[in-house]
């Protein structure tokens, strides 16, 4: 199981990542992460929202409401060319993070 | 079914946003609440598990309410472009300015070199420009400390210079458009002023931000560490 520091840390990139295949609300987003980490990131309401909120004010994200087929409103999040800007760099970092903590397992376990 | 919307307004009471504001914040949470309480039922769960799991999800109202209150006011922290170069780079420009005005008032007037006689533009205050490397380090180093590159440590060091900058350029702008600065400004006098207040101070202050940048590109760059 990954730790909440990790998991914080990776979470803009997680939300990201999913935008990136398409506008989803937070709920669908949650969903999704979850789904796709098998479990291993999950996102409660204080984790979530503020995150969301925060990067809307950045602009790598907006929101806006729309009334789904059942006639429910939700706040759909996109990625802005600001986000999609952002998540290349972010993602390379992150691979390089993992990808330096794999070698250093491997040389300590050789 | 519970009302998920008296919940979350339960729950988030106090929250300190307008009232459109905080109504949005309500709806949105308490849909998320919503759909997973029926994903939940859709499962199988029982009713009454349904509920509290997907209370579980709020775990902390009161730290619900304070973060989601931080990130709408932006009110959380500095933000990385403030740490890396506004903070460091108005230090800068706080701290030169201030020796300046002291060197100015009790420094040895002596020390004072001057181009085209009795035009102010062209001095050089060589006490000043001699400490100037001291504040491009500072400059350079403190972006650092917020995670800078090396593209803001510059910027940082060389911020002293630019206000001077901006205001020599001012004057040829002002000229096309009245008559009301100095007449007797020509180009020789501005090349002065940029010379003595832009070229020789940004390569002081350069001077210093320099050997940080190196002593800090031996480590690993900042924008390459996650953590």
């Amino acid at each position: 199981m990954i730790g909440p520091g990790i998991k914080r840390g990776t979470a803009e990139l997680a939300i990201l990542s999913v935008l990136e295949e398409g506008p989803l609300h937070g709920y669908e987003m949650a969903r999704r992460i979850e789904k796709q980490t098998k479990g291993a990131l999950r996102f409660t309401l204080a984790a979530l929202y503020p995150m969301l909120y925060r990067m809307e004010q950045r602009g790598w994200i907006r929101g806006a409401w729309e009334t789904s087929q059942s006639g429910r409103r939700k706040r759909c999040y996109r990625l802005t060319p600001a986000g999609r800007k952002k998540l290349s760099p972010l993602r390379k970092e992150w691979e390089e993070l993992f990808g330096a903590l794999k070698r250093l397992t491997k040389v300590a376990h050789a | 079914m519970p009302d998920w919307r008296e919940i979350v307004s339960k729950g988030l009471s106090g929250l300190k946003l307008g009232a459109d504001e905080k109504e949005e914040v309500h709806a949105e949470l308490a849909e998320h609440l919503e759909e997973t309480y029926e994903a939940l039922l859709r499962e199988g769960m029982s009713e009454s598990a349904a509920i509290r799991r997907t209370l579980s999800l709020a775990e902390d109202w009161n730290d619900l309410r304070r973060k989601i209150h931080w990130a709408r006011k932006g009110k959380e922290t500095m933000t990385d472009r403030m740490k890396q170069l506004w903070l460091p780079g108005i230090l800068a420009f706080a701290l030169s300015t201030g020796m300046l005005v002291l060197i100015q008032t009790y420094g040895p007037k002596l020390w004072v070199a001057s181009w085209m006689g009795v035009l102010p533009f062209g001095k050089l205050y060589i006490p000043w420009l001699l400490l100037l490397p001291i504040v491009g380090a500072m400059g350079a180093y403190f972006s650092r400390r917020g995670v800078g590159s090396r593209r803001l440590m510059l910027s940082s060091a060389v911020f002293p210079v630019l206000p001077f900058l901006a205001s020599i350029l001012l004057v040829p702008v002002s000229l096309m458009f009245g008559d009301f600065i100095g007449q007797n400004v020509g180009l020789m006098s501005l090349v002065m002023a940029l010379l003595g207040w832009v070229v020789v101070p940004g390569a002081a202050l350069l001077a210093g931000a320099l050997p940080v940048l190196f002593f800090f590109s031996r480590q690993k760059d900042p924008q390459q560490t996650a953590f």
